[in-house]
């Protein structure tokens, strides 16, 4: 009995020490003026208001969104149906992608945004498309993990071999039998990668910067005008993102219990 | 007349030869097996039947059509493999329906095809269940009506009931069997099991690293192994050498082979006429449910001989026993 109270103890400076800073957040959102006093002075919802009313936080939320959405679906439909031919059918090819995902990690921001404007700023391609192309790559290492290991919990070659036999083409066997099987691992990793990329700084602020406004750019400016807005932001930021994780969490569980 | 010809068939994986040129023909309608200890390509051959490995060389005929280049899709061949490999998100009755759907039949046949093979496996009742809700026995029935549907020329078995409890395996080898027959489905089953092959086939084909062992029916393959290793594979068979031979019968005439076997129930506790007498010291006895098996030694040859058990055996208290054996069940081997 001891010893859990002594767990409880850390656990609970753990949580404080993380959420402190979330409920100051929180609370400078509601906060009318916080500056001498512990608590706020008074509790308004002005800056939501304030936040949702400008048209430049909404296009910023949908550029957001675009951007981040548009990426996660393209590696979908490209990277899923490739790295399943690859496991299945060119295993050889696989040590390839495990460097390209080290790769990934291995290249800091800043660098590849460098990289980046140096080879395509000439080209007269539009730098939205090219992070698009950036993020493909970045996500790569969430979706060949997520797509490798539901490919391996299903034992999809035999399946593959059975629906092949039963008369399907490979085509079908994999629309019809793999991706149904395989959807809850790849929702997740989208999920994920989605999540990442919503909160992406370094590469569109350098890449295309003020041209292109996200959320987090627009965070970037309000930062320097008001604190409660960029606190209502975050917190609004924070919010979609708990919802996502929630999904994410009940996925993995009802994948799970389904096992 | 052959319905399924396998001709010349080689195969290599990494410079090794896996399959030797191997020939086999199997008539319609007959049930074969594939017997081998592992790694010895039974499943590579089978495989290859299905097309899903493509031979180095040789051909391969189902019906009378070469369908050596044909894509498994288009072989009309069933396989039922050892992990069932049923689709997890498709229910009992759609996993059956697919192979149907893949047809473009109609959806009255469908449903009277399915139904048909429901009753054949004995699923009634289970037709929305998902196969995780289902028994491993009752996965593979499903997996075995999923193929049995479609009507393939040729159904091919990869080790279906390995992974079953004993005896759910067997009442499988049994049902297996019935329904095989009752559709006279020209069947070739991959086995590691000589007791599950010498229970369900007509004809057997024995494999030992790509090479065909021997083959013939299962009492000719019991009855007359070719080789020590079809003799130490299919049973508990004494295998001795010449030496061994001619001191356990204190007779060296005759004896001019190599390597000999005896089938350890051939040795009776009554005299047979012109056979061998010997007695040999109990090592050790062991009792196998219904049958009795005694460790002996006779002039430094230890071997094994079988009895049917008996209730009223003492043997425990005896030291030695004398038994007979007839010349002809001394078996020469290459």
């Amino acid at each position: 009995m001891k010893k859990s109270f002594y767990h409880y103890i850390t656990i609970g400076i753990v949580v404080l020490y993380l959420l402190i800073p979330l409920l100051g957040t929180f609370l400078y959102s509601f906060a009318t003026s916080w500056h001498k006093t512990i608590l706020p002075e008074g509790l308004t919802f002005k800056w939501y208001i304030e936040l949702f009313g400008d048209i430049r936080f909404l296009e910023s939320l949908g550029r957001s969104l675009i951007l981040s959405l548009g990426a996660t679906i393209l590696t979908l439909i490209i990277m899923v149906p490739a790295i399943f031919s690859i496991i299945l059918y060119a295993p050889k090819l696989e040590k390839i992608v495990q460097s390209l995902v080290v790769m990934t990690y291995a290249m800091p921001g800043i660098i590849l945004a460098v990289g980046l404007i140096r080879a395509y700023s000439t080209s007269g391609v539009s730098m939205v498309l090219i992070t698009i192309g950036a993020y493909f790559v970045g996500i790569l290492p969430y979706m060949y993990q997520g797509t490798r290991n539901s490919l391996r919990n299903i034992n999809a070659e035999t399946l593959m071999e059975a629906a092949e036999i039963l008369g399907a083409s490979r085509y079908t066997a994999f629309i019809k039998v793999i991706v149904p099987n395989i959807m809850s691992g790849i929702l997740v990793s989208s999920l994920l990668s989605f999540s990442i990329l919503f909160g992406e700084f370094v590469l569109i602020n350098l890449l295309v910067g003020g041209h292109f406004e996200t959320v987090q750019i627009y965070l970037y400016q309000k930062l320097s005008q008001s604190g409660h807005i960029a606190s209502a932001i975050v917190v609004c930021y924070f919010i979609l993102i708990s919802i996502l994780s929630a999904v994410m969490i009940k996925m993995t569980r009802q994948k799970k219990e389904t096992i | 007349m052959s319905f399924l010809t396998i001709e010349k068939i080689k195969k290599s994986f990494n410079n090794e030869t896996v399959l030797h040129h191997l020939n086999l023909s199997i008539k319609e309608g007959e049930f074969v097996t594939l017997l081998g200890p592992s790694g010895c390509g039974k499943s590579t051959l089978l495989r290859t039947i299905a097309g899903l490995i493509h031979p180095d060389e040789g051909t391969i005929h189902i019906d009378g059509k070469n369908v050596t280049e044909v894509k498994p899709k288009d072989r009309q061949v069933g396989m039922v493999f050892q992990s069932y490999a049923l689709f997890p998100n498709m229910t009992v009755q759609e996993n059956i329906e697919f192979g149907l759907k893949m047809k473009k039949l109609d959806k009255e046949s469908i449903k009277q095809n399915v139904a048909r093979v429901i009753e054949l496996v004995e699923l009634t009742g289970k037709e929305r269940s998902y196969p995780r809700e289902l028994s491993g026995g009752q996965q593979q029935r499903v997996a075995l009506a999923r193929s049995l549907v479609t009507q393939p020329k040729v159904l091919l078995l990869d080790e279906p009931l390995s992974a079953l409890d004993a005896q759910i395996r067997k009442n499988l080898q049994k049902q297996l069997r019935s329904i095989q027959q009752e559709l006279n489905m020209t069947t070739i089953l991959v086995t590691h099991d000589q007791e599950e092959a010498m229970a369900v086939s007509d004809y057997i084909y024995i494999m030992n690293k790509g090479h065909i062992a021997q083959s013939g029916s299962p009492h000719e393959i019991y009855t007359r192994p070719a080789s020590e290793f079809v003799a130490r594979f299919i049973g508990n068979y004494n295998v001795l050498s010449r030496k061994e031979i001619s001191n356990l019968f204190n007779d060296d005439n005759g004896y001019t082979r190599d390597i000999y076997a005896i089938r350890p129930e051939a040795f009776s506790e009554a005299p047979v006429k012109d056979g061998y007498e010997i007695t040999g010291k109990i090592q050790k006895m062991t009792m196998l449910g219904n049958i009795t098996r005694y460790e002996l030694e006779v002039n430094n040859v230890c071997f094994i001989a079988d009895h049917l058990h008996k209730i009223e055996e003492d043997s425990q208290k005896r030291e030695t026993i004398t038994l007979y054996l007839n010349r002809k069940d001394v078996i020469s081997l290459t």
